[in-house]
């Protein structure tokens, strides 16, 4: 009984912060289905106007599009950034070479390097390569991050050698160990590389607003900024677009929720 | 077997090095892809309810002559705009550059002046003597004109009639007025209806912009040299400022949604801003047909003070990538030469030209329901010729900023005098 009540401030704590944490979503459904006038009067309830949000905001921009072309590029970066990183951070934890740290010690030094420095140079590449408004040029730069190589590499320590010698001893080759045996164990770690890597690219804006010039191949948090940039903004329409972009990265992080937990809290290990 | 491993070794250790290094290798210019038929123009703008709504029927115009005429209009936000002309012009891959783009007037100058080659000169796309001169000096540089004026950012006093009416007064007693009046009619008024007649962002310059542009003076002089120092038209803005949120009758909020938010609810009965702020006004549909429009107070002891200025507004750039002759033609045929294009914008967009002739059309003298049956747009229009020129240069941007920061400072009690020699050597020192 004592240990039960014990629990009580916790809990108190804790669902008052969870309160916290909700109501800006909360906040953004309900708004959704309100006019722009009850949104800027900060109206709690739901009310009835989210048809008539709905086709404003499909006369008013391309959903279907924004949607489909946010999708590609989350989903291509999301597959070729966990293939490269992995065999990566595989590589810089599992082969031992000389110049293997200095090398890490580069990459990190290139998390440190702004974008907005590289921005130019990159944009003067794919403007060569002919890949303005392609995807392709949004994809590209996304798919090798230091932070993913790095987590990776932390991950695979926890790899029993062990195995790998026994493999080896098997005659397995190489790639078979990495795609074999160390893919499947490594799932947590997929995981959340996998959700951080969705949600980086769903939400980044500066590049892809630079590279995709054509109206067709724009993004959603390029749409949301559209709605948002006139003189006069109808706040309900907009809070209809930031739900309907925040859900994919809500389904993906609720589909790989519990392996996510894991896989952060297996690399901080 | 060992061979296989140190390839795999060397590969899966430096391709993501090369990925990520990738965007630090450089390159020399050359042109891009862009590209478009005779008959076809691009053209980069933003807020499709006004900017791409008048665009879309100045090509319905336009085709009347030219059936084969067609637009490509893409949806750009400003800021965005920006970091792709920045992009382009330091890439030097001018060849993805539209036919037309839309510039804020406060930014004219400054990407004409830093980028040059983004522009070709609009000399041939108006007779410019038929627009107000405040308004062509925003894009005009050695005096060659880069740009077509369009949406109009003159200055208007908005005032809800009814709270006006609950204190005793008209819309008449806020016209033709110094500051001081004001300040002494709107403590009236909160004191007799609880609601302040202003608001506005915290930290946003723009109200002290607007008084200071109203009385002929400006952030630099002639030269371009900042003159926040010992400016007396800035140091009596700032001051009329102060009083104005010190006496309550000015509320100031935290953001520009909260700001919209203050007169949609009702809280706040009145502002000013550019005339473009009467779509946000218009979405309180409830308070329809209780709003006034009228001029500005002006500064109480500066020489030069007028009851007019402006906030914003943009004009229409031809690109160096342009099919320059019909670009000129299109804009010439349109914006700065039909009438039946302002007269349509003007009643569904409420964007009102800076083109003088379109001032004489039937259509700005109708009157408007939400202001009470008030010809809100023929005054406007008369607003917009007596609005001094505001001499924006390269470094606006960077000068206002250094005041907002230094209104915050003296708001918070620091010198007046020292917090604008500070701001005045930041600008100094942006500008190198």
């Amino acid at each position: 009984m004592i240990n039960k009540l014990r629990g009580v401030p916790a809990y108190l704590f804790l669902g008052i912060w969870t309160l916290f944490s909700l109501f800006p979503l909360y906040f953004m459904a309900v708004s959704a289905t309100n006019t722009s006038q009850d949104v800027l009067a900060s109206r709690l309830l739901p009310g009835g106007e989210l048809f008539a949000n709905i086709a404003k905001l499909l006369d008013a921009q391309n959903v279907g599009a924004a949607m489909t072309s946010s999708f590609l590029i989350a989903a291509g970066t999301t597959v070729l950034a966990l293939i490269i990183c992995s065999i990566a951070g595989y590589g810089f934890e599992v082969y031992h070479s000389k110049g293997k740290d200095v090398l890490m010690g580069v990459l990190l030094l290139a998390m440190m390097i702004p974008f907005a420095a590289t921005m130019i140079p990159l944009f003067q590449v794919f403007a060569k390569l002919g890949l303005v408004n392609s995807l392709f040029a949004v994809i590209v730069p996304a798919i090798s991050t230091p932070l993913l190589i790095l987590l990776f590499r932390q991950s695979s320590r926890a790899f029993p050698t062990e195995i790998l010698e026994a493999a080896r001893v098997d005659g397995l080759s190489e790639f078979s160990i990495y795609a074999r045996i160390y893919v499947p164990t490594m799932r947590a770690t997929f995981a959340a590389a996998g959700v951080i890597t969705f949600m980086t690219a769903w939400n980044n804006y500066l590049w892809p607003r630079v590279i995709l010039i054509k109206n067709e191949v724009q993004t959603m948090p390029m749409l949301i900024v559209n709605l948002s940039a006139g003189y006069v903004t109808d706040y309900g329409v907009l809070m209809l677009a930031v739900l309907l972009a925040s859900l994919p990265t809500v389904v993906v992080f609720l589909l790989l929720q519990r392996q996510f937990a894991e896989g952060i809290t297996g690399a901080i290990k | 077997m060992k061979r296989t491993t140190k390839i795999a070794t060397v590969v899966a250790m430096t391709l993501p090095v090369a990925l990520i290094l990738s965007g630090c290798s450089g390159g020399d210019g050359g042109s891009g892809g862009g590209s478009g038929d005779d008959n076809t123009l691009t053209v980069w703008a933003w807020d499709p309810n006004f900017n791409i709504y008048a665009m879309q029927e100045a090509e319905k115009i336009y085709q009347q002559d030219h059936p084969d005429f067609t637009l490509d209009i893409v949806e750009t936000p400003w800021d965005d705009l920006q970091t792709k002309l920045t992009t382009l012009a330091q890439s030097q891959e001018y060849g993805e550059l539209p036919d037309i783009f839309l510039v804020q007037n406060n930014a004219f100058q400054k990407n004409v002046i830093n980028y040059p080659d983004l522009f070709s000169e609009a000399t041939d796309a108006a007779d410019f003597s038929q627009f107000p001169q405040a308004v062509t000096d925003y894009s005009t540089v050695d005096a060659v004109n880069y740009g077509v004026p369009f949406d109009s950012g003159t200055a208007i006093g908005a005032y809800r009639t009814d709270v006006l009416a609950e204190a005793g007064y008209t819309v008449d007693d806020f016209t033709d007025i110094t500051w001081s009046d004001f300040q002494t009619k709107a403590e009236d008024v909160l004191a007799k209806t609880g609601k302040p007649l202003l608001s506005g962002q915290a930290g946003s310059s723009d109200t002290i912009m607007m008084m200071l542009q109203s009385a002929g003076a400006s952030l630099f002089d002639a030269d371009g040299n900042p003159t926040i120092s010992d400016n007396p038209a800035l140091e009596k803005s700032i001051e009329t400022y102060i009083d104005l949120v010190k006496s309550g009758v000015f509320t100031e909020v935290n953001s520009w949604d909260e700001y919209i938010g203050t007169f949609v609810n009702g809280a706040v009965a009145g502002t000013i801003n550019g005339v473009w702020i009467s779509g946000s006004l218009q979405t309180a549909t409830d308070q329809s047909g209780e709003w006034a429009v009228t001029n500005l107070p002006k500064l109480d002891g500066v020489s030069g003070a007028t009851n007019y200025s402006a906030n914003g507004g943009s004009s229409w750039a031809i690109s160096s990538n342009a099919n320059v002759d019909l670009a000129s033609d299109f804009l010439k045929s349109t914006f700065a030469g039909s009438t039946a294009l302002y007269d349509t914008i003007l009643p569904k967009a409420g964007a009102v030209a800076n083109w003088i002739p379109a001032g004489d059309s039937d259509v700005y003298a109708q009157p408007v329901d939400f202001f009470g049956g008030q010809p809100i747009y023929a005054d406007v229009v008369t607003f917009g010729a007596s609005v001094p020129s505001n001499n924006t240069g390269v470094y606006y941007y960077e000068a206002r900023d250094a005041v907002s920061a230094a209104i915050t400072k003296i708001m918070g009690g620091a010198d007046m005098a020292s917090a604008l020699d500070e701001a005045q050597s930041t600008v100094e020192f942006a500008m190198g």
